[in-house]
């Protein structure tokens, strides 16, 4: 069942076309990589599909429901059911990496008795369940990215978007992020990450999009970084 | 990063202490002018009920002819009051002023004052009137009326109304910009986590709520510590007898409240303007400055 699908969407910046025409569907629990070199479009998708921008035309759909006629007042719903990983983590430095798992949950007014039940599970699904009380500046690159996944995850989200999740860690660090989310996948959550991590993309066999200039170039099952 | 942490909260609640006092401030101005406000009120109306005119007669109109005077006045809807004050009455009352003076005394007798009529009116205004209309009667040797004190002190007391209002302008313009810019700069120190809470799903309302609650903490606080002042200074004012009479309630004309009560009601009006100022300055400042 189609999950997401960017309708002839284009997006400009300054007269550049970000995404020019887009036509993408992405299908309920798939794992699908965007690639392409840097600013060829593929945070441009990610921003959009969590309506951080708006296109400048085409329509965009999630869960059938196009998410361009969505109320700006309603728009936490919508991101409430798109979990998102950040290649900078965006985590709060005065925040214990228990309290920022915790916020995905205190946004949403989850009880303390559900937040002291979730953020454990999900620290414990990215195998950070005895840093809870670290601060992110004791944290390597790749725990300090295992916090933000288990912080997009902590509201159950049915998609999960990586943009650029690897982008500012080292190898060893960045397969184990790429293992969790496709443990995540695994267990029915949809996940699309952006990368311009060619040996990743290539030992995942997974769903290619490529982007080129605004452009789709091509969309292949199992495909590779360079197909 | 603890210690930074640390220097961080300890300066957030020292600028916070600082915007609540400027805030107080605003509210002990506020209600400085409220009470001023009430004050000369009282003291325009005491004024005022002692305000009348004196009509004296010549010496050949004759007593008869005041009283039937006296009597058209008693029906008159602009008159409160007329009090017959005859050649005697005068002698004896100047005699009574003048007791420590022997030598005027025996210079004076009752047959040289003149017999007059004092007159009050229910309202101030009619006094310039009823001179007027009572200088030009025959019989009427003169007319004479506290013209003078009761406008010269109606000028004054306009006069502090128009600077009093104008300082709580400007102070209530201050408290309002202090709300608005301490919203601002925690808008903006916040920046990312606000940006991160937006983008895990926070609702508009959520991520208002902590800045409309600081807003309303500062204007609540601050008229709470301004209104205790005034209850405890009218209240020690009223029990050490300094403040004997009720006040004027405003400038509703008939009503008057004891100063306690008066102060209870000051400290409520106070602190709703407080909790009113808080709230818009909150509200105004997240709808400029936080744009999500």
């Amino acid at each position: 069942m189609i999950q997401i699908e960017f309708k002839n969407v284009t997006k400009e910046y300054d007269g550049r076309k970000a995404l020019d025409k887009a036509d993408v569907c992405v299908n309920n629990g798939e794992f699908v990589f965007l690639v392409g070199p840097s600013g060829a479009g593929k945070s441009t998708i990610v921003k959009l599909l969590i309506r951080e921008e708006l296109p400048d035309s085409g329509k965009i759909l999630f869960n059938e429901e196009n998410i361009l006629e969505i109320e700006p007042e309603d728009l936490h719903q919508l991101r409430r059911k798109i979990g998102v990983v950040f290649q900078d983590y965006k985590l709060l430095d005065s925040k214990t990496v228990f309290e920022n798992v915790a916020i995905a949950l205190e946004v949403v007014k989850s009880s303390k008795q559900e937040i002291k039940e979730i953020v454990p599970n999900v620290l414990n699904m990215v195998g950070l369940s005895k840093e809870g009380k670290k601060y992110p500046y004791q944290l390597s690159g790749g725990e300090k990215q295992r916090v933000s996944i288990a912080r997009a995850l902590a509201h159950e989200p049915d998609v999960l978007i990586a943009d650029e999740p690897t982008g500012m860690i080292d190898p060893k660090s960045s397969n184990e992020v790429v293992k969790i989310l496709q443990k995540i996948n695994s267990l029915g959550t949809t996940v699309i990450m952006a990368t311009h991590d060619e040996t990743i993309v290539n030992k995942a066999k997974k769903r290619v999009i490529r982007i080129e200039n605004g452009k789709i170039t091509s969309d292949k099952k199992g495909g590779k970084y360079a197909d | 990063m603890r210690i930074k942490l640390f220097k961080r909260r300890k300066e957030d609640k020292l600028h916070d202490a600082s915007n609540m006092l400027v805030m107080t401030i605003a509210f002990l101005v506020l209600g400085l002018f409220i009470s001023v406000v009430t004050l000369t009120q009282t003291a325009l109306r005491y004024l005022e009920n002692q305000a009348q005119i004196t009509i004296f007669f010549q010496d050949d109109f004759v007593e008869e002819n005041i009283l039937s005077l006296k009597q058209n006045l008693e029906n008159d809807v602009r008159v409160q009051e007329v009090k017959y004050v005859s050649k005697e009455d005068a002698f004896k009352i100047f005699t009574e002023m003048n007791k420590d003076e022997k030598a005027l005394l025996e210079s004076v007798t009752a047959s040289i004052l003149p017999a007059s009529l004092e007159v009050k009116v229910k309202n101030i205004v009619d006094l310039s009137q009823l001179s007027e209309e009572f200088s030009s009667f025959v019989g009427v040797e003169e007319v004479r009326y506290f013209k003078d004190v009761i406008e010269t002190f109606r000028f004054w007391s306009s006069t502090a109304y128009i600077v009093g209002f104008v300082l709580v302008g400007i102070f209530l313009l201050v408290s309002y910009s202090v709300v608005v810019s301490t919203i601002r700069s925690r808008i903006h120190m916040q920046g990312p986590e606000l940006e991160i809470m937006r983008l895990v799903g926070a609702s508009k309302d959520y991520l208002r709520a902590p800045f409309v609650r600081k807003g309303l903490l500062y204007g609540l606080v601050s008229s709470t510590i301004a209104s205790s002042v005034y209850v405890l200074a009218f209240t020690v004012s009223f029990v050490s007898g300094l403040l004997t009479k009720d006040l004027a309630f405003g400038f509703i004309h008939s009503v008057s409240v004891n100063p306690i009560i008066f102060s209870v009601c000051l400290a409520i009006i106070l602190i709703l303007s407080g909790g009113l100022l808080g709230y818009l300055g909150s509200t105004i400042a997240l709808k400029k400055y936080l744009k999500f």
